[in-house]
């Protein structure tokens, strides 16, 4: 609590992050040093500003807790803009516990939503929501519970409840705006444009039709039996048969759907799940084991019976059968449309769910990453692929204020 | 060793502060960090504006837009108030600065104080309490302490100064010459003591830094020896 600290950290909160670091650039004490991390951090200099938050981190006497914790939070805000996500989760959850001891609550949720969003963009969904139930949005700072509802909003896509991320997207609206920061109400607003953007396509007919989220949503609720193309599966009135694994299984669930309520040829069913023009006999014998393990995992489901030409699906329940497929044709649309569960895979999995090769899948990934619509986390053969986040949070102009007594 | 390793005498047991006004938090205030008094009014640096505050109300009856980060200090004329790296000599009435001299921690300032012609001045991290010439700036004397310094005054020839380390706070009158601790009133935790200033009586006005608060603690009566 020097008068140099207190100016630069009064020049940071106005924004002016050159004027705080121009007054304590030369200071090597540990508030000193928080105050240049901070500073770099909303100058973008990541590298430096983690440099500088953990040195400050160390110098810290063992009677400050509280300036240590709050400077192991920003670094972890600075890692995640970095995305890196290396570091053990248990570290904030240390810091959060430290935080709420010692009275600051806003910091010590700060820090649970750090790690949410953290297992959000490791593709670990169940601990993500685990964490971010333990936050109380109520009595929040606008800009952190902007934040905690994004987070939320994102959560609910990737779990296709879009009546819950519309609610969440308008609570996040309102406290962006209160919040006013500028950037936040932009990502609010390209988040809720996200939601209004063509997610599939229903196939009928011959025709397809684009859907939105919600209407994707309010036709796996309704009475049909759903082929999802798109995260690869079957579901119906709630229940979710996924065959992401089983590629040949996957193959003739879609042309059985594609061609109900007719049969559909057992010589087509063979060029598309075997690859080849000249079915034989021993194709034929194959077949018939394949449909068998289908009809044993669907059995819930419908049935699939045997015709003189060849096989017809079956639902028992559903009154009609509906074949959803990624908005548009191709590799890459396809891997897009699986990742959209937000989960990480492998390229291997990738490979199997699409039925080509790992190469093939490789440089689907390679193009789609270069476009930033996937990123991949994790190196060599630990790498795994996931969508492009939903919003890129404005991570920077959130970080604590790590100061002692501030 | 260390040439810094002093042994100091063994130390009073702290008291509890008792805290028996509370002022603010004020409109757009989010820091306090001077405290002074004038006779009449407390006049707080929140950062961006000097606050007056009438002691009996509470209410804010003045303001000058005058920057202040760290202490403040009465001459019984002009405010002096430290700004960033300098010390500002301000005239209340107008608001205008009539002098600047540098400060002598260069920025680790904290509190400000003013007594028999000379201000004292608090150094934070440095732990110690420098005198200085109010013409130039030029360090008289400096006494050390154990704990980082927040805010300096003087009262009835008794030096108190706030300390203020992570949670733990105190107020701790010194021995001018050795800098041993002849008191110590400690506040509840997470009370922060930034700005110190006695009201010349029975009061010792104490800046609550991010609590945006100004609190009156009673000062003991000095025990006869």
């Amino acid at each position: 609590m020097d008068a140099l600290i207190a100016a630069s950290a009064r020049a940071l909160a106005a924004g002016d992050a050159l004027g705080a670091l121009k007054r304590v650039a030369l200071r090597d004490d540990p508030p000193a040093l928080a105050l240049r991390g901070i500073a770099m951090a909303q100058l973008g200099e990541h590298a430096r500003a983690r440099d500088l938050l953990r040195r400050a981190a160390r110098a810290f006497g063992p009677h400050e807790e509280v300036a240590r914790a709050r400077c192991v939070l920003a670094e972890a805000e600075v890692a995640l803009a970095m995305r890196d996500l290396g570091g053990p989760p248990r570290v904030l959850a240390t810091v959060s516990s430290t935080l709420d001891k010692h009275g600051d609550r806003a910091n010590a949720l700060h820090a649970r939503l750090v790690a949410a969003r953290r297992f959000l963009l490791l593709g670990r969904l169940p601990d993500a929501a685990a964490t971010l139930e333990a936050v109380d949005p109520r009595g929040l700072p606008p800009a952190l519970a902007a934040v905690a509802e994004l987070t939320a909003a994102e959560l609910a896509l990737r779990t296709l409840r879009s009546g819950p991320a519309q609610a969440a997207l308008a609570r996040a609206h309102q406290a962006a705006y209160r919040a006013g920061i500028p950037s936040l109400i932009a990502e609010v607003a390209e988040a809720r444009a996200a939601l209004d953007r063509p997610a599939a396509r229903r196939l009928a007919g011959g025709t397809a039709q684009a859907l939105r989220l919600d209407e994707i949503e309010a036709l796996l609720a309704g009475g049909a039996l759903v082929l999802d193309a798109c995260r690869r599966g079957l579901a119906t009135a709630g229940a979710w048969q996924p065959l992401a694994r089983r590629p040949i299984l996957f193959a003739l669930a879609r042309s059985l759907a594609q061609a109900w309520p007719q049969d559909a040829e057992r010589d087509a069913l063979i060029a598309t799940a075997f690859r080849t023009r000249r079915p034989d006999e021993t194709h034929r014998a194959r077949l018939r084991v394949e449909i068998g393990r289908l009809r044993a995992l669907v059995r819930d489901m419908a049935g699939i019976e045997a015709t003189p030409r060849g096989f017809v699906l079956q639902p028992r329940a559903a009154c009609e059968v509906v074949v959803l497929a990624p908005p548009i044709d191709g590799e890459q649309a396809s891997l897009v449309a699986l990742l959209a569960d937000g989960a990480a895979w492998s390229t291997s999995a990738l490979a199997l769910a699409l039925g080509t090769s790992q190469r093939t899948v490789q440089r689907a990934v390679a193009e789609l990453e270069a476009a930033g619509q996937v990123r991949g986390i994790g190196q060599s053969r630990a790498r795994r692929w996931l969508a492009a986040p939903l919003v890129d949070f404005t991570t920077i102009l959130l970080l604590p204020a790590s100061l002692p007594g501030a | 060793m260390s040439t810094k390793t002093r042994s100091h005498p063994p130390q009073p047991a702290a008291r509890p502060a008792e805290i028996v006004r509370e002022f603010g938090p004020f409109a757009g205030v989010t820091q306090v960090h001077g405290v002074s008094y004038d006779g009449t009014r407390v006049w707080a640096a929140t950062g961006a504006q000097l606050l007056a505050i009438d002691p009996r109300s509470g209410e804010v009856t003045r303001s000058l837009q005058r920057t202040g980060d760290a202490g403040t200090a009465f001459d019984g004329k002009h405010l002096w108030q430290i700004a960033e790296s300098r010390i500002d000599k301000i005239d209340p009435a107008t608001g205008d600065v009539v002098a600047s001299i540098p400060a002598p921690g260069g920025g680790g300032d904290s509190g400000l104080t003013w007594a028999e012609g000379s201000l004292w001045v608090g150094n934070y991290r440095g732990r110690r309490i420098h005198q200085i010439d109010p013409a130039t700036g030029a360090i008289q004397r400096t006494i050390e302490s154990n704990r980082f310094v927040t805010g300096v005054t003087w009262v009835d020839g008794e030096l108190w100064h706030g300390t203020w380390e992570a949670d733990e706070s105190e107020l701790r009158r010194v021995d001018l010459r050795s800098g041993e601790v002849l008191d110590r009133l400690q506040m509840p935790p997470g009370t922060g003591v930034s700005g110190l200033e006695s009201d010349g009586a029975d009061l010792l006005y104490c800046g609550g830094g991010g609590s945006g608060k100004v609190r009156a603690v009673r000062r003991p009566r000095a025990q006869p020896n």
